[in-house]
This record gives structure tokens, C-alpha cells and sequence, in this order.
């Protein structure tokens, strides 16, 4: 088994607003190795993006903060060191690509520039040293003719390649760890097959570990090798992908799993989960997913379930899995 | 930008582009125009020594209040007059241009550059910084600047500098405001995002991915703003508060030429001709650069 990476260990965020405090992520543990892919999956608001800022400190502020928990990466835990050192290592250690390609970019500088700023930035190399990283990193990214882009403005590109270009300022300090936060939602599904294929290849050159944040269980299965499911702040159950398609055990991943539409099997509707997620500013005492499980109990209302071990690698809360 | 382009592709040899030059050059002629005259004055400011005939602040009671050359009993010698001291009109006009176009772009310079730095400040770490930077920014703009001009002047003095500092002090407020609502809007783009995330400094982002992207606006600002110094610049020198006689600034001439307006109309006529014409030139231009530079109006 490779290195772990970045372990993050009962990370806890809050918003605090006028109207209370908002427990966005509330007790997360995972880790990822390196070359490896965790997917981080949910619906929409269940705190997989909040999970990201966090362990680059990039929350919102005043309004959101940290309030519990380690990220450690390489032996450091990166909520104890200082605001300068961690600047150090957004870009250079850890890198984020955002969701949407089209604006990542700026307007007023060529491609060239924006990846060599990050190269300047990080590596302190001689000028003439910078050319040769940026048409590497343009290159490991498969971006072609790398030497004429370079001079390139981001409106001259299309989607796909903005998104490449996004990517190779992302990987031109050669990061351990790389957060993608839904890359690939603003791209039309050729595209996404073409760039999870391109990320599987400079994963395998790098060695890179990365976070992929998403909502589609196709992506999922294809890029993927484990994944942790969030529900409501927390993370419901980890498992290795292929465990976590065959045999899912959290009644959440179940239903999650159940409600992908499917070409194979004729229904007639769309499995859905009934009611909604619990809001964040007053959770249920119990078990949080109890109002829309359709397996609850008593004690699923009362108390919190404790996390299970219930195969190599999978890790499940839930009273009725034993 | 595309007809350009699109000009020196289909006409690569100069001598077949005829009318399409022709065409650029009326189809900007809002650029052209006004930019040729801010030229041409200019020039004659920094060669003003050159291209005088006489020297502005030489006194001729012999020769005091002839009209201008076209007129009865004007002569050639004074092309636009002399004024009641005998001073020659055109001399004066030429060498005011100095004044009053030095004083503009120094003020510019100044009240932008302060502008700008405080309201990127504010719209791009926002918070207290923010909130304090543009409560100031009320107040200067609440002020009355011609009460704090003549309070500067008569404090330290009427001169060049006090003229500079006076319309300098409470310039920047409107740059201010305007640079810290554009800050705002990039503030929330995905790339400052993306720079963060890769590790840039406040500073450094600011710098770098804030600044470039309100150098539009900035521009437009600057350029209407000329029309509105060398006014205010006039306004000061014609209340007395300018830079004193007997330099000449265009303001100042008017002003000299007010007692005698019903008989040497010309005195005040022809450097308020210079200032009329700035302005124009500078609203003009600027209206022409917002144009251009418009997302909305441009094509990528």
C-alpha cells in the first residue's frame, strides 16, 4: 500500500450568521493515498465543498471557521501553522481546481503568464528556468502545440481546453494533492469522458493524490477508487468504489445508488429519496438521515450511530448495520 | 479592433488601402478629432517658448486693449489682442496652456493614483478596511471643494502647488467609490478564487488580477475628468485663489478680461475658446474609450 497522503480527522466547520451557528461539516474523517482518487459524493449543500476550503483554510470569512479537528498532510497539520506558511502551500503542496473553466482564468493575461505566475510563485526558479516548467506543465495536460498557446488569451480557447489550461496551473508545482471540486459538471459528457481519462494519465505520471468532489455516480465509477459518502456534514460511509456499487450498506448509499437512472432496467419512475435534508442549523439528535430512512428505529432517533468497520476498508454508520 | 484586422488582411500593401483608411478614420472620428487637438495642445505647451511671439508678462501701456487682427484697428502684430496692460492675448493663451493643462494631468496622476489604491483596498479586503475607507470617502465627497480651496489659499498662500493640493485633496473620493465597486465585482470572480487557491498573497492578487481588471473604467474616469480640472482650475484662478498674476492660466485670463467685457470682449473670448476645447476633447475622447472598451459594445 502507497503513503498516505492527507489525513483529515473529525474536521468540524461552522457558519456562524445572525440567525446560528450552521454545522456545515460536522466530524469528517478520511485519508487519501498517494495515486490515489477519493471521491467525495452528495447532494447538493451535504458539505463536500466546505470540506475542501477547509483544508486549504479558504473558508469565507468572518463568518465561516474551523472549529475542531486535524488536516494533516505530510506530518503537518495544516490548521496550527500560520497564515504566510499556508499560503506556502496552497499551489505548490495542494492544489484546487474550481467548477466552472470559463472564468478561472483572467481575462487580461495570456496562458502563459498565469501558469508561469504559479511557477514563479512557488519555485523560485531563474527566469529562463520558467519557460521550460510552463510548457511542461501545458504539456503533461496534453495540451497541443504548447509553445503557440503559451501566447494565447483564455477567450481564445475553448471550454475544454480552459479547463486543461485550469489543470496544468493546478499541476505545474507538481502537488502531492490535488482537490477537484466538480471539474468536470461545467463540461458536456464527451468532454468529461475525454478529461477524467487525461486525469487518470497525470495521475499516473504524478502520483498525485486527489479529492474529487461530485454528485455524479457515473464519474464516480469511473475515476474514482474509493469514496466517501456525505450526508448532512457528515461522512456516512467510506468504501472501496466497486464494494461500494455492489454491496452499499448505508441506507443513504443505497438509496443514493438506487435513484441513478438506469438504461438497463425499464421502470416506469425514478426512484427518489422522500423529504429533505435536515437543516444544518438544527439537527436531529439521533442519526441523521432518520426522518428519510426507511429501516429506522428507536434508537436511530435517540442517538447518534458510531462508526463500523464492516470490511477491508469500509466504514459504516448506521444502527443496522452490524 | 476586428475591422483593423480585417483591413490589413484583405489590403496588405498600403497603397490599395484608399478607402477603407479613409472609412477608419471617419468612423472614429471621435477619436481623431479630439485626440488631434489634445495633441496640438499639449505641444504647444511644452514648446509655448517657441511658438510665442512675445513674452506673456511683458507690459506695453502703449499698446493696451487692441482687438484682435480682424477688427478695426487691430493689427497683425497682436493677431488676438492685447489686454488692458498691453500684454499680447496669443502669447498668454499659449503660455496658459502650460498651467492649465500641467495642472490637470498632475492632479489626474495624483487623485487617481490615490483613488484607486484605497478603493481596491476597501472592495478587495472589504470588512472594517472597507467600511472605514468609504465613510471617508463620504465625507470628502460631502465637502465643498471650493470652500476648502479657498481655505488652503489663504492659509499657505495662493500658488501652483496650492492649486494642485486643493484640487487634489478631495479629488480622489470619486475614484475611490467608483474603483472599489469594480473591485468588488472581480473580488467575486472565479480567478482571484483560483489565485487564491494557488496560494497568492492579498497583495499580490490585488496586484495582479485586481488591478488590470479595472483599468477600463479607470481610463474612461481619467479621461472626462481633464475637461473638469481645467474648469475647476479656471473657477480658482477667477476667483483669485489660482496661481497668482501675473502668470497667465486660461482661468485667470477670463477672469482679468471680466471688467473689461463690454469693450475688449477678446481678453476673456479666446482662452475660453482653449478651455471650451479641452473639455470637449476630453469628454469626447473619453466617451469614445468607453465605447471601445464596453464588453457589451465589443466583439472577441
Amino acid at each position: 500500500m502507497s503513503e498516505i497522503v492527507l489525513r483529515v480527522e473529525n474536521l468540524r466547520t461552522s457558519f456562524f450568521t445572525r440567525r446560528g451557528e450552521v454545522k456545515a461539516v460536522d466530524g469528517v474523517s478520511f485519508y487519501v493515498r498517494e495515486s490515489e482518487t477519493f471521491g467525495l459524493v452528495g447532494e447538493s449543500a451535504c458539505g463536500k465543498s466546505v470540506t475542501a476550503l477547509s483544508i486549504l483554510r479558504l473558508l469565507p470569512e468572518p463568518a465561516g471557521r474551523i472549529i475542531g479537528g486535524k488536516v494533516i498532510l505530510e506530518g503537518i497539520n495544516l490548521l496550527d501553522i500560520s497564515k504566510k506558511a499556508m499560503r506556502a502551500f496552497r499551489g505548490k503542496k495542494v492544489s484546487m481546481i474550481l467548477q466552472d473553466p470559463m472564468t478561472s482564468l483572467n481575462p487580461v493575461y495570456t496562458i502563459g503568464d498565469q501558469i508561469a505566475e504559479s511557477v514563479r510563485l512557488h519555485q523560485g526558479l531563474p527566469d529562463n528556468m520558467v519557460q521550460p516548467e510552463v510548457i511542461s506543465a501545458l504539456r503533461l495536460l496534453r495540451i497541443p502545440a504548447p509553445e503557440m498557446r503559451l501566447r494565447d488569451y483564455p477567450f481564445q480557447l475553448s471550454g475544454g481546453m480552459r479547463q486543461r489550461v485550469v489543470g496544468a496551473i493546478a499541476m505545474s508545482c507538481h502537488p502531492r494533492l490535488l482537490i477537484a471540486d466538480e471539474p468536470t459538471t461545467a463540461l458536456d459528457a464527451t468532454i468529461q469522458a475525454q478529461y477524467i481519462a487525461l486525469f487518470q494519465e497525470v495521475q499516473k505520471k504524478t502520483q498525485v493524490a486527489i479529492i474529487f468532489i461530485t454528485h455524479d455516480f457515473g464519474v464516480v465509477g469511473k475515476m474514482c477508487h474509493r469514496v466517501g459518502v456525505m450526508y448532512a456534514g457528515k461522512i456516512v460511509e467510506t468504501a472501496p468504489t466497486r464494494v461500494l456499487f455492489q454491496a452499499p450498506r448505508h441506507p443513504y448509499t443505497i438509496a443514493l445508488i438506487n435513484s441513478v437512472p438506469r438504461l438497463d432496467r425499464k421502470d416506469e419512475r425514478l426512484y427518489s429519496i422522500e423529504g429533505q435534508p435536515p437543516s444544518l442549523m438544527n439537527l436531529p439528535p439521533g442519526c441523521r438521515f432518520f426522518p428519510r430512512c426507511s429501516v429506522s428505529e428507536t434508537v436511530c432517533r435517540e442517538q447518534e450511530p458510531p462508526e463500523v468497520k464492516v470490511g477491508d476498508e469500509h466504514l459504516v454508520s448506521c444502527w443496522k448495520v452490524k | 479592433m476586428l475591422s483593423v484586422v480585417a483591413d490589413t488582411v484583405t489590403n496588405p500593401s498600403p497603397k490599395t488601402s484608399g478607402p477603407p483608411r479613409k472609412g477608419r478614420f471617419f468612423k472614429n472620428i471621435w477619436f481623431f478629432i479630439p485626440a488631434i487637438v489634445l495633441t496640438l495642445l499639449v505641444l504647444t505647451a511644452i514648446f509655448a517658448p517657441l511658438l510665442a511671439p512675445y513674452d506673456p508678462i511683458k507690459v506695453s501701456m502703449r499698446e493696451k486693449l487692441l482687438p484682435p487682427f480682424f477688427m478695426e484697428g487691430g493689427t497683425t502684430k497682436h493677431l488676438l489682442g492685447t489686454d488692458k496692460l498691453g500684454r499680447d492675448i496669443l502669447s498668454r493663451a499659449i503660455f496658459g496652456a502650460r498651467i492649465s493643462l500641467s495642472v490637470s494631468l498632475i492632479v489626474i496622476a495624483i487623485t487617481a493614483s490615490i483613488g484607486t489604491v484605497l478603493g481596491i483596498s476597501a472592495g478587495y479586503l472589504g470588512g472594517r478596511t472597507e467600511a472605514f475607507l468609504m465613510r471617508v470617502t463620504d465625507v470628502s465627497m460631502a465637502f465643498p471643494g471650493l470652500l476648502l480651496a479657498m481655505l488652503l489659499s489663504v492659509s499657505i498662500g495662493p500658488g501652483f502647488w496650492t492649486v494642485i493640493l486643493a484640487l487634489s485633496i478631495l479629488g480622489w473620493a470619486p475614484y475611490a467609490r467608483l474603483i472599489r465597486g469594480e473591485a468588488l465585482r472581480v473580488r467575486g470572480s472565479d480567478f482571484v478564487a483560483q489565485a487564491r487557491v494557488n496560494g497568492a498573497s492579498p497583495m499580490r492578487i490585488m496586484l495582479k488580477h485586481v488591478f488590470p481588471n479595472v483599468l477600463n473604467p479607470l481610463i474612461v474616469v481619467m479621461t472626462l475628468a481633464v475637461g473638469f480640472i481645467i474648469l475647476a482650475e479656471a473657477a480658482m484662478s477667477y476667483l483669485g485663489i489660482g496661481v497668482p498674476p501675473p502668470e497667465p492660466s486660461w482661468g485667470s485670463m477670463v477672469a482679468d478680461g471680466r471688467s473689461e467685457i463690454d469693450r475688449a470682449w477678446w481678453i476673456s473670448l479666446f482662452p475660453g475658446i482653449a478651455i471650451g476645447l479641452v473639455v470637449l476633447s476630453g469628454n469626447f475622447l473619453g466617451d469614445w474609450i468607453r465605447d471601445k472598451l464596453d464588453p457589451r459594445l465589443r466583439q472577441v
